[in-house]
């Protein structure tokens, strides 16, 4: 308690004081009905304890930071941009990405997919004309994965790097063309590191790159945590994301409830499969939340969010070992995407620059944020990259943020924010519960009415001006100036190439077609079905032999939606 | 067109983009402006949002694609809506559509291009203005 209660209220008692003198002159003065904000004083805090709500870094319950400390000169968040090893990267057939990879000199892979390969579409179905290679790149089987890895040929054995992959539906498929192409090379599979994202939940609410009904979904999810608790010690099985929820237009609260909800449905899955806790969720990772421009908001949350977490492993599901309390990618702030605008876009550097000092704030690095020049769709430039480079590193060198971990704490106001935020949450979290979880709220359409509705509330704010984006719905006069300025690097994928990646890629399966073994693929195919009849086979195993047999991942999911069917979303508008 | 008959709108989401904050957005907006909106769902084939265009007798066909394919699934609706003998309504286009591509758009077909950040109430008078029934 910081205060005794005879001092509390004595601050009380003062601040009541002050509202009816001090405040209301000035306010009466000024011809104001209401305040333009409110003042905080240790009586909005009450009985509040360090340790109980905050506790040094790295220390239960995680308010100020998962670590102990950051890593010493690891620099800011970003580092060089053109042959970052990290970034989300991927366009066309994947002859065009290892090629534009071994000229960036990368080590790692983190890999986009174009969306018929996120959706269990080969190349050649109808479904997916004008989709090729367009988000990511196309991969239908196994020769499409052997290709891609060779820009690693002569810079790093596989078990040397690791590799990210943006995939959910199809997730055990890549993962067994990832095992399949370590094999090959030599390497065992138990040396694999990476984290596919795996959180089909997400898309039924936000993303909508799903394929099966949410049982039979979380079925594959629950095959992918096991399998890998056992052949791939050193994968991450799950990347949990809020980050799409909150794009789709959830606000902070929702987005944190509907993520941790959706993560205890995933830790559920290895409870039910027999493992222990302590044992698998250490694997277990978090993407980010996104954010909004609510300075303090987005801080509060991301303090909120690490407490909840840790509550959560440790009285929920009784974690022993502090390190199962917390998990990576809990994160600070950061900044929305959607918060970017396509008018006057160069005030996106501001945009970014201000949730970078939230990131800073809130136990992270300082960051510049995503390139300004995201919201145009031609993809980051280089000079847009480096602004955001150059930005987070005046904040860290010349601002000095991130010498001090969570340098708020203690704030009056952030700490009642942050309480604010972690009950919002809860309580929603408390509804999903009564439905019967995350898989229940989904399979109503409840969720994904609520992130609707949410989207739908913060639009007719902007329309009505109560809430301002500057440059969109106010400050847009005459005598305003449309900022702009031209790309001088060229953009590093080849529009060419973009164009004619479908043409490409339906001539590379097609020769997979022709020269496979087409018994075999049948056959494997055909093991496939008959486990898939059976919830408690694990999949893993069958998917790889389809993938060694060259099968694509089409024919796969074909299999598949024969026998779990295809979700069918619910809950009109 | 006479004031009688409510406008019906139809919201779709062709190809494989699960980006549908916008298509949902304007689906409720349309509907506070008094107008009738289905919303298709996500994934659908040209095809099946001409059919549903034709089996509703909607008005307006709405296109929303995030992804890049615009340029591939925009004209094909358009072209079944032909097809179907729906040239009549009216095809407008929204998602995340490069400057440079909208006028090859409006070539084929999709009359107006409307990118995020368009107030609700503008695309519900364009439709008001140039909705031909």
């Amino acid at each position: 308690m910081l205060f005794d209660r005879e001092e509390l209220e004595k601050i009380a008692g003062a601040k009541q004081e002050w509202e009816e003198g001090l405040l209301k002159q000035q306010m009466e003065r000024f011809g104001m009905k209401e305040p333009p904000g409110r003042t905080y004083t240790p009586a909005d805090l009450g009985d509040w304890g360090f340790l109980e709500k905050v506790g040094l870094p790295g220390q239960y319950p995680f308010t100020s930071m998962e670590y102990a400390t950051h890593l010493p000169e690891r620099g800011t968040a970003v580092s060089a941009i053109r042959f970052v090893a990290g970034a989300y990267a991927g366009y066309g057939t994947v002859e065009d990405t290892r090629d534009l990879w071994r000229e960036q000199g990368r080590r790692g892979a983190n890999v986009a997919f174009d969306l018929p390969t996120q959706c269990g579409y080969d190349s050649d179905d109808p479904i997916s004309r004008g989709e090729v290679g367009k988000v990511g790149i196309a991969v239908d089987s196994l020769r499409d994965f052997e290709v891609l890895y060779e820009f690693l040929d002569g810079v790093a054995s596989l078990d040397q790097t690791a590799s990210n992959f943006t995939i959910n539906a199809p997730c055990n498929i890549i993962l067994a063309m990832y095992i399949a192409v370590a094999e090959k090379k030599g390497v065992d599979p138990a040396k694999l590191r990476g984290t596919p994202q795996n959180d089909i939940l997400k898309e039924f609410v936000a993303r909508g790159t799903y394929i099966f009904p949410p049982d039979a979904s979380m079925r594959m999810v629950r095959d992918t945590i096991t399998y890998s608790h056992k052949h791939l010690p050193l994968l991450n099985p799950i990347s949990i994301c809020g980050y799409h929820i909150r794009e789709a237009g959830a606000t902070a609260a929702q987005t944190m409830a509907f993520t941790f909800s959706n993560a205890i449905a995933y830790v559920q899955l290895g409870i039910d499969a027999g493992l222990d806790i302590d044992d698998f969720v250490r694997r277990f990772t978090f993407l980010n939340f996104s954010g909004s421009m609510d300075f303090f908001l987005e801080i509060a949350r991301a303090r909120a969010a690490r407490r909840i977490w840790a509550r959560i492993m440790k009285e929920r599901f009784k974690a022993r070992n502090p390190r199962s309390w917390t998990t990576s990618g809990l994160g600070n702030a950061v900044e929305g995407r959607y918060c970017y605008t396509t008018q006057r876009p160069l005030n996106n550097l501001a945009r970014g620059v201000i949730m970078g000092v939230a990131a800073a704030l809130s136990g992270g690095r300082p960051s510049g944020g995503v390139a300004w020049d995201e919201p145009l769709g031609l993809g980051h430039s280089y000079e847009a990259s480096q602004l955001s480079l150059d930005a987070a590193r005046i904040m860290q060198h010349e601002a000095r943020l991130g010498t001090v971990i969570d340098p708020l704490a203690g704030s009056y106001y952030v700490e009642s924010l942050t309480d604010q935020v972690e009950q919002e949450t809860l309580e929603i979290m408390d509804r999903i519960e009564k439905m019967g979880g995350s898989v229940e709220a989904i399979k109503s359409g409840w969720m994904q009415r609520e992130v609707a509705r949410s989207a739908y509330q913060f639009h007719r704010e902007v329309e009505s001006g109560e809430r301002v984006i500057v440059g969109v719905n106010r400050f847009t006069g005459e005598n305003e100036l449309n900022v702009t300025t031209s790309r001088l690097a060229p953009h590093p994928y080849d529009p060419r190439k973009r164009a004619d990646a479908e043409e490409r890629q339906l001539a590379n399966l097609a020769t997979v077609k022709k020269d496979r073994d087409n018994s075999r693929v049948q056959a494997t195919l055909k093991d496939l079905h008959t486990a898939a009849r059976d919830e408690n086979e694990n999949l893993m195993p069958y998917f790889l032999d389809c993938v060694k047999a060259y099968a694509t991942i089409g024919e796969m999911c074909n299999v598949l939606r024969d026998v779990f069917g295809e979700w069918e979303p619910v809950g009109a508008l | 067109m006479s004031k009688s008959r409510t406008i019906r709108v139809l919201i779709a989401k062709p190809g494989l983009d699960g980006h549908d904050r916008g298509a949902k957005v304007l689906t409720l907006g349309l509907r506070d402006e008094g107008m009738e909106v289905i919303y298709t769902g996500l994934r659908q084939t040209p095809e099946k949002i001409v059919q549903a265009a034709v089996q509703e007798d909607v008005d307006v066909v709405g296109l929303s694609c995030l992804s890049g394919a615009h340029n591939e699934l925009f004209p094909r609706v358009v072209e079944l809506l032909r097809e179907f003998g729906k040239e009549d309504s009216l095809v407008m286009g929204g998602g995340l559509v490069p400057e440079e591509d909208v006028p090859g758009l409006r070539e084929k077909g999709i009359s107006a291009v409307f990118t995020s950040g368009t107030p609700i109430h503008t695309i519900a008078e364009y439709i008001r203005q140039n909705v031909r029934a």
